[in-house]
């Protein structure tokens, strides 16, 4: 299934220019003072306006959206640097729920999750830190996103028989204990411990994939719309600093004019370049073959990691003492960018993969 | 001549090892280790221990109090205490502006500000920078006005580190319009108290206050804190720029984080394994532990030339350049073998007693702290781009 280009065209503008009235860089300030770790009201906007119907399966009247239309919204979260659970709650939560669930959980949680009223979380990295027995969960997860401000986690962990399984757990309950953290860019998170809470198996898949194919289809997914994120932020930092650069004087004369750092910036460009096509690549390459979608969705992800990095760092660089201060935006997109390498399993997991792939694919 | 150069320094380097784990008091220590953030009265302790020892103004001529040690033995003390994850030395008043007054200042003006530089008794603020004057430092604008026997100071000083803490301000100003731009600066010593000095904070990336706007309106500055001659002040300051010349401290900050790297590589486990079984981690710290050799290598070679009067005007750039880009992607690289702790900033935890991160090692925090600080060591004192520059003129001729 594929959404049409109209339809993503549409979608992109009207989160962008949503984003441009509510979540400017000075109103993302303003937030950031406040204890929470994103707007309630921007929040029930997205809900309101139907972005976080966007995974949600038509048979529930949403919009079942595809990579490429995640991928459209997510470049606009990047650029925005938003703070909404968005990602997990709205497209990876929502998508699990969608695939996994029991007719009886999916009419009970999707319609939740695209309100905005219910949210999710998920920790799909580690199924060895937790133990499941008799639908009680048991063990420690260092982090979770959003952890502090979800109702429902998703976790993948071991049953008694060394069956991976999808669990969900509900955040009130007295079996589970958060501490609330916040992450380098300011978004939430928590440690999580679990003492027999109880959960829910979401068991039942019915898209012809295993539970084990369908958490690793997930995981790629994942990884694919930070991609997106990454161009998003990417995007930002190279449009802000070509600007910089045109206007800052020194020695009489604007920055730019200095053919070193005009090299940068193009080698900066090229790197945009790169990843919007990487991309879009691996965005078509999830509905393909699994071979071929490991290692482009691998490659692309840690090319990306890669040169958001860079792009974050001469960023940082070029805009001199005014690079490192709390008031510029850059600032704000060089911590989100360090996040990057460790999320979902994280970029050294990735390269590994692609040599794997790429070699065996020879 | 350079053996026994190098034995020398190695012997301070021994002293320094020893002072730091017998005598340097536990609390600092540990603070400083887990790199939480210093206040004035941590660096005001620091400064006066080192003072004790004899080393704080080392590098000074006898007659000041100093040791007049070489630039070797200078270089080696500020490494060895970096390597030890101990408190930066605060430059501004034993590094920069005390040698400034003892070689181009008047009689009296020794007498009044060396013995609270050698004491760190008083503090000093660097007002060089200004929003229009970064690299081109000549394009200052700050201008002093000479009326009766003072100078009437007005502009805006910017980046100014830890100004809030400073009892005085060394300052370029513009005394003169005419000719180079570079001729018409003088050099004045500011009372931090004066009427018209006001000190607003600016925030950096790592979530603290190092540095600040400085601005004067009327100040009135007595023409007896002029340094020197009028309109002679850029020979002083590029005097001054001399002086950060032996920067060990950098060679030894990339040391510490890589050291503190290999540690974290046996403590972080991927699938129950140590990270540092690893072949990509492996590779990563091999190409670090290469760079970091050569990086050291060149470092001695580059100032032992300083000693022996062969230095060509680059081995400070080669230093500030190499040093600087390797501590940062070595501290990057930690970062990301944290794993999940270093994801999480938790600005308080840096100031609470014990201070402790909700995951990983003690010094997470800080370790988050220092990383997003440093990106500003490629960009203060000459930045990476200005040292290249520097390369390219002065020692290529280009
Ligand atoms: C943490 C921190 C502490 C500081 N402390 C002090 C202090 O105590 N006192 C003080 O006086 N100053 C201080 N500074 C100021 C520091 O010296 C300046 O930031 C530095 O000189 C750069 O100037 P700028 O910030 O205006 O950047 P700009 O000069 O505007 O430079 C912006 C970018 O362009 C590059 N660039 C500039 N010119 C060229 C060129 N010709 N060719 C190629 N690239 C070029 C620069 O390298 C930089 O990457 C501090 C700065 C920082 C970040």
């Amino acid at each position: 299934m594929t959404t049409d280009i109209e339809t993503i065209g549409m979608l992109r503008n009207s989160l962008e220019r949503y984003v441009e009235d509510n979540c400017s860089f000075l109103q993302r300030q303003e937030l950031m003072k406040e204890p929470g770790s994103f707007s309630q009201q921007v929040w029930s906007d997205l809900a309101e306006f139907g972005f976080l119907s966007l995974c949600l399966p038509a048979e529930h009247d949403g919009l079942d959206g595809d990579a490429a239309a995640v991928g459209a919204l997510m470049e606009v979260v990047g650029q925005a640097l938003l703070q909404e659970p968005f990602l997990m709650s709205a497209v990876l939560a929502t998508r699990l729920v969608a695939r996994l669930g029991d007719a009886g959980q999916r009419g009970r949680l999707l319609v939740g999750l695209a309100a905005g009223e219910l949210i999710f979380s998920c920790a799909l990295e580690q199924a060895d830190a937790c133990q499941l027995e008799d639908n009680r969960l048991s063990g420690r997860i260092p982090l979770v996103m959003h952890g502090d401000a979800a109702h429902g986690l998703l976790v993948a962990a071991r049953d008694a028989r060394g069956q991976l399984q999808l669990c969900l757990v509900d955040t009130d309950q007295s079996g589970v204990q958060r501490t609330a953290a916040r992450l380098l860019d300011g978004r939430g998170a928590a440690s999580v411990t679990l003492d027999n809470a109880q959960v829910e198996l979401l068991a039942t898949p019915n898209n012809g994939l295993s539970l084990v194919d369908n958490l690793q289809l997930l995981r790629d997914e994942a990884s694919v719309a930070l991609c997106g994120e990454a161009c998003g932020m990417i995007r930002v930092l190279l449009d802000t600093t070509n600007d910089y650069l045109k206007v800052r004087k020194q020695f009489g004369k604007p920055l730019a004019v200095n053919q070193a750092l005009q090299h940068r910036m193009a080698d900066l460009y090229l790197l945009l370049q790169e990843a919007l096509a990487l991309t879009d690549a691996a965005q078509r390459a999830l509905s393909g073959p699994v071979a071929e979608r490991r290692r482009l969705v691998s490659g692309a992800y840690t090319y990306i990691c890669d040169a958001a990095r860079q792009v974050a760092n001469e960023a940082v660089q070029l805009h001199g003492g005014l690079g490192i201060t709390e008031e510029l935006n850059v600032t704000h997109y060089f911590r989100r960018v360090m996040l990057l390498n460790s999320l979902f399993g994280g970029r050294d997991q990735h390269f590994l993969r692609f040599v794997e792939q790429s070699l065996t694919a020879a | 001549m350079s053996t026994q150069l190098l034995e020398k320094a190695q012997q301070l380097r021994e002293a320094v090892r020893h002072f730091v784990a017998h005598e340097m008091p536990a609390e600092l220590r540990v603070k400083s280790q887990r790199h939480q953030v210093l206040e004035r009265q941590d660096y005001l302790q620091w400064m006066q221990l080192l003072e004790r020892k004899g080393w704080a103004v080392g590098h000074w001529p006898q007659q000041y109090g100093g040791r007049q040690w070489s630039s070797l033995e200078r270089f080696v003390f500020e490494d060895e205490l970096a390597r030890l994850g101990c408190p930066w030395i605060i430059p501004f008043g034993v590094k920069y502006v005390g040698p400034v007054i003892y070689t181009f200042g008047s009689e009296q003006q020794k007498q009044r500000f060396l013995p609270g530089i050698v004491k760190t008794e008083e503090f000093w603020a660097q007002g060089y920078s200004e929003p229009g004057a970064g690299s081109d430092l000549a394009g200052l604008r700050t201008r002093a006005v000479r009326d009766g026997d003072h100078y009437v100071v007005n502009g805006q000083k910017v980046w100014t580190t830890y100004a809030q803490w400073a009892d005085w301000l060394f300052c370029l100003v513009r005394t003169g319009t005419d000719g180079k731009p570079q001729s018409g600066i003088s050099f004045l010593l500011i009372d931090m108290r004066s009427p018209g000095v006001t000190v607003k904070p600016i925030h950096t990336m790592d979530g603290y206050h190092h540095v600040n706007e400085v601005w004067l309106e009327d100040v009135r500055v007595p023409v007896e804190n002029l340094v020197g001659e009028e309109g002679a002040g850029w020979t002083y300051a590029k005097f001054l720029l001399q002086n950060e010349r032996t920067a060990g401290a950098i060679v030894g900050q990339a040391r510490h984080v890589l050291d503190r790297l290999k540690k974290q590589a046996v403590e972080t486990r991927v699938d129950g394994r140590p990270l540092i079984e690893q072949p990509l981690m492996r590779n990563r710290i091999g190409e670090f532990e290469l760079r970091f050799l050569a990086l050291e290598q060149a470092s001695y070679a580059g100032v032992l030339a300083m000693d022996e009067g062969r230095d060509n005007g680059g081995e400070a750039s080669l230093i500030k350049i190499r040093g600087t880009e390797l501590y940062q992607q070595v501290s990057e690289t930690l970062v990301d073998a944290l794993a999940e702790a270093g994801m999480v900033f938790d600005t308080e935890a840096l100031h609470a007693t014990p201070g402790l991160p909700l995951l990983g090692a003690d010094d997470v925090g800080g370790i988050l702290k220092e990383h997003l600080y440093n990106r500003a060591n490629t960009i203060f004192g000459g930045s990476s781009e200005v040292q290249r520059n520097i390369l390219a003129k002065v020692v290529l001729g280009l």
